[in-house]
């Protein structure tokens, strides 16, 4: 999986942003989305990301592996991710 | 601007709609720079914002160290999306030089041009570069309204230039701004984008600033025109959905400015000199490229926005909607 061709991703103080430029829409990335992305640029499968996370964000109550989970799944419904 | 690291677990991502849409505060550079890359234009159009045509390039344009010591800091910096404008940009000496240089660092560009010069080897470049996308300004889905509008125009040429991108592959946006003698023309010209292979097609009010302001009584459609036009617009977006994006802003001016004056875009004017405008439709000047960085001018940006004088700018628009006429006066902040 990575960023489909139009998308752009920055990191910033909050976070990050993703901009598709073909359809010139933003979206702000909380620190949870951006490590998402930063994976996903490094070229993890996307099934490991979610593990990845909640391992690094000592996440024991499993909130940000959901949450990584669904962005993933948000990924691809938007077309901002392909395979 | 929505963006926060304290933004609960289960809403990762906040979409905002546009990079206009994108307020500034927050971020750390600008998402999209909108670069009048030369006032140099080979047309000389009745409507032109920034009254370019032939022998109208700035005295004073940056030199080619300049333009790529701002585009060098523009990737650095990794704003995602530019576009080159002028005047037309495909006039300029380091055109695809420029191009070649931030398509090369991995930059999404958008080429927005009047069409004239796109012959099948310029197209195969362009492609070749990697281009996001070229917006070819098609006002007219007649010759005769075409070459009205687009003094020294020629509307075969600009279908040609179209026909040219799409047989080379470059994805194609096309841009219309509506006059008194075109507004009826719309429909056609949303069609004629359509067969011609665009994925987008943009209008919106034409301004009365520039060339404008000379013709306008030329130039202004009626209310009852854009109340048509309007209306056909909104019938072609469905009709078109999924296959072309119609995309058009019904407000008017001031209601924009409004907007922005408390939700400014991430988004930077720079101007064939360097100098850098809050946004095409105030006179107001940030920072200037030749004495400062992109980064210095990207916080005077932000401060600038707070300026007593742009608020009272726009609320004397709202009394006086003819001083948009004063737009290249710049005003420095």
């Amino acid at each position: 999986m990575k960023l489909a061709k139009y998308v752009k991703f920055r990191e910033e103080k909050f976070g990050g942003v993703l901009f598709e430029t073909r359809s010139e829409k933003v979206y702000t990335l909380n620190p949870a989305a951006t490590a998402v992305v930063r994976e996903i640029q490094a070229g993890s499968a996307a099934g490991d990301i979610p593990a990845r996370l909640k391992e690094r964000f000592r996440d024991e109550g499993g909130a940000i592996e959901r949450e990584a989970t669904a962005f993933i799944a948000d990924l691809r419904q938007k077309g901002l991710v392909e395979d | 601007m929505e963006t926060s690291g304290s933004r609960p677990a289960s809403d990762p991502a906040v979409p905002g709609t546009t990079p206009a849409a994108t307020g500034s505060g927050d971020l750390g550079a600008p998402l999209y720079i909108a670069w009048q890359v030369t006032n140099e234009c080979n047309l000389a159009c009745l409507h032109c914002i920034e009254e370019s045509g032939p022998g109208k390039a700035f005295h004073d344009e940056l030199t080619d160290e300049q333009v790529f010591r701002v585009l060098e800091q523009t990737m650095d910096l990794e704003v995602p999306y530019l576009s080159f404008s002028g005047g037309e940009p495909m006039v300029h000496p380091r055109f695809f030089d420029m191009v070649e240089y931030v398509c090369g660092r991995n930059g999404q560009l958008k080429i927005e041009t009047n069409g004239h010069y796109l012959d099948p080897d310029n197209c195969a470049r362009l492609k070749s570069l990697g281009v996001k996308a070229v917006q070819v300004s098609l006002d007219g889905a007649s010759r005769e309204t075409f070459n009205r509008m687009r003094v020294r125009g020629d509307f075969d040429r600009a279908l040609e230039g179209v026909r040219n991108l799409h047989a080379a592959g470059v994805p194609i946006e096309i841009n219309y701004s509506p006059t008194s003698f075109n507004a009826h023309e719309i429909g056609m010209a949303v069609d004629l984008a359509a067969e011609l292979g665009a994925y987008s097609f943009y209008t919106g009010r034409t301004m009365y600033t520039g060339n404008a302001v000379k013709t306008w009584h030329r130039l202004a459609p009626s209310e009852e025109q854009y109340d048509e036009f309007f209306r056909v617009l909104h019938g072609k977006v469905e009709e078109y959905r999924g296959r072309m994006r119609v995309h058009f802003h019904e407000m008017g001016l001031l209601e924009e400015l409004r907007y922005r004056l408390h939700h400014p875009a991430a988004l930077l004017i720079v101007l064939p000199n360097g100098l850098v405008k809050l946004i095409n439709a105030l006179p107001f000047v940030c920072g200037d490229l030749r004495r400062q960085s992109l980064t210095e001018i990207w916080g005077s940006f932000q401060r600038a926005w707070q300026d007593p004088r742009v608020a009272k700018f726009v609320e004397d628009l709202a009394r006086d909607p003819r001083q948009t006429a004063t737009l290249h006066r710049w005003v420095y902040l």
